[in-house]
């Protein structure tokens, strides 16, 4: 077949906003010659909901609810950075039982979270059973929180000045042998995966990032320390009573997609090893430090930063002394790694745009807001 | 570096650009000029035994007198935090971009362009993006515009 006249041409399609590989409603405009990607313009705002604007006009304690949905795979974190934000303002003493019982829910959470990411990915990409695996444990975690706050997606859980309810007799037991359970099972998810040559033909060397393009970006949590950044707030800039724990923080070094998701399972241990240590030491005492419903804080300004599942969770929070917030801008790690979608992923092929995007585990919610 | 240590640090080599704020706050908060911006986040992206490198958040606040843009910093090296902010007024509203210096800056700056109505200077892709793309209704974040509690729309009403 001779070639002589064959020539090929640049065309614009839409992937998403209800495209499955998403994860949301995220519309990326792109600009493709065949199979391969030119030009990736990410739209948004379909889940804009203006949560700021909302919380300017509640009470700190109406807030807390109304940021519930601002990150809703990991919701303990957005109440916990927000309570956290008020407690540093008002200066707020948090009483032993109450910081045992957060940082166990929010390892908690951040595995559910990262179970979902092994879910999907591996989902995106094409094997369907991981989803199937991974949300059977996350579903356990989920018993547990229902167990202890009612609710299992948006918890509302941590409020200002501790936790909104003790947990049940039953919760120590029942969460030791969940995370016995997840702590077998993480080590079945690589037996099923890691030497898979399909999975590793679609991940290995798929969307490399180098380190100072991660910083630079203002990448964080996982997909920084996979590209070798040794950066984890919980460390690094220390909250809570994340100091008492050991615990080590996992770094690979090729930033492409299969050393993000080897990072998430090895975060997963991690998570595994504090919560067994928190559940060991919880004190007994108050689960509440005694805050007045009509909380007023102190005039003043704070930016609070945890380490969520999807990396630095933060909330700019400034009080003049009133009943309701002057401005709450919350800050996701998502919003920066859809910007970086863009940056790695021209002159990729349109399969790995969606395990690229897959791998940067992006929620929408969170970028909208 | 301890929080008073980058206090003093910052004092002696970055004096009459910097000023400190609210000492009694977590983390340290200064005022610049706005005429300083771009070569202040550069300086301090720069200097050696800083290294602001990574840049946390911008937020824009609307304190009904005048506009301010907070930038929380942070580094990734050094394991340093600050936050510095300018202020300006409403009939002021444009700002350098530190796009060049982190970044980063991109979406945030958008952002306030949008829901702010602060120009951004030499920002290279200011759209829309938020709102829809038919907004015409002004600025939401601004004080002065109000978050209606119920809004009915008649078109969809049967």
């Amino acid at each position: 077949m001779t070639e002589v006249g064959l020539r090929t041409e640049e065309f614009q399609v839409n992937m998403g906003p209800h495209h499955p590989s998403t994860h949301g409603v995220c519309r990326l405009l792109l600009t493709m010659d065949g199979e391969k990607v030119v030009k990736v313009e990410p739209y948004i705002g379909y889940l804009h909901r203006s949560i700021e604007k909302i919380c300017e006009n509640r009470t700190y304690h109406q807030c807390i609810p109304i940021l519930d949905p601002f990150e809703y795979v990991t919701a303990l974190s957005c109440n916990y950075v927000f309570a956290l934000s008020a407690e540093r303002l008002a200066q707020i003493e948090v009483p032993e039982r109450a910081e045992f019982l957060r940082v166990i829910m929010l390892e908690l959470n951040r595995i559910a979270s990262h179970l979902i990411f092994f879910g999907t990915t591996a989902m995106d990409i094409g094997a369907l059973t991981p989803f199937l695996y991974g949300l059977r444990e996350r579903e356990m975690i989920m018993d547990l929180f229902e167990m202890t706050c009612g609710q299992r997606l948006t918890y509302n859980y941590i409020r200002i000045g501790g936790v909104s309810k003790d947990i049940l007799p039953a919760f120590v037991p029942k969460c030791r042998e969940t995370i016995n359970i997840i702590k077998d099972k993480v080590d079945e998810y690589e037996a099923l995966l890691n030497g898979n040559p399909i999975w590793k033909a679609r991940t290995i060397g798929i969307g490399p990032l180098s380190g100072e393009k991660a910083i630079a970006f203002g990448a964080s949590g996982p997909i920084l320390r996979a590209s070798g950044v040794k950066y984890d707030l919980r460390r690094d800039d220390p909250y809570s009573i994340y100091d008492r724990f050991e615990f080590d923080i996992p770094t690979r070094q090729n930033g492409d997609v299969f050393d993000r998701y080897v990072l998430r399972l090895e975060e997963i241990r991690q998570s595994i090893r504090i919560i067994g240590q928190a559940l060991d030491g919880i004190p007994e005492g108050d689960f509440k430090a005694k805050v007045s419903l009509k909380f007023k804080p102190p005039a003043g300004e704070a930016y609070t930063r945890i380490e969520n599942s999807r990396g630095e969770m933060g909330v700019y929070l400034i009080s003049d002394g009133t009943e309701k917030p002057v401005r709450v801008k919350t800050r996701g790690g998502s919003y920066n790694h859809l910007q970086l979608i863009p940056e790695i992923a021209t002159d990729c092929l349109i399969a790995d745009l969606v395990a690229i995007f897959a791998s940067f585990d992006i929620i929408m919610p969170e970028v909208d807001r | 570096m301890t929080k008073d240590e980058l206090k003093a640090y910052i004092e002696s080599n970055f004096s009459g650009k910097l000023t400190a704020l609210d000492t009694g706050r977590y983390d340290l908060l200064f005022e610049t000029k706005k005429g300083d911006l771009v070569e202040l986040a550069r300086a301090l992206r720069d200097d050696e035994s800083l290294k602001f490198d990574y840049l946390c958040n911008i937020g824009a606040i609307d304190t009904r007198e005048r506009f301010e843009i907070v930038y929380s910093i942070a580094s990734t090296v050094n394991l340093l935090r600050l936050d510095f902010k300018i202020a300006f007024s409403y009939d002021d509203a444009e700002v350098e971009s530190v796009q060049t210096v982190w970044p980063a800056a991109n979406w945030y700056e958008r952002e306030i362009w949008e829901l702010y109505g602060i120009d951004i200077k030499n920002h290279d892709d200011l759209k829309r993006f938020l709102l829809p793309d038919d907004w015409n209704q002004g600025h939401p974040m601004r004080k002065d515009w109000d978050a209606p509690d119920f809004v009915r729309f008649p078109e969809f009403e049967v």
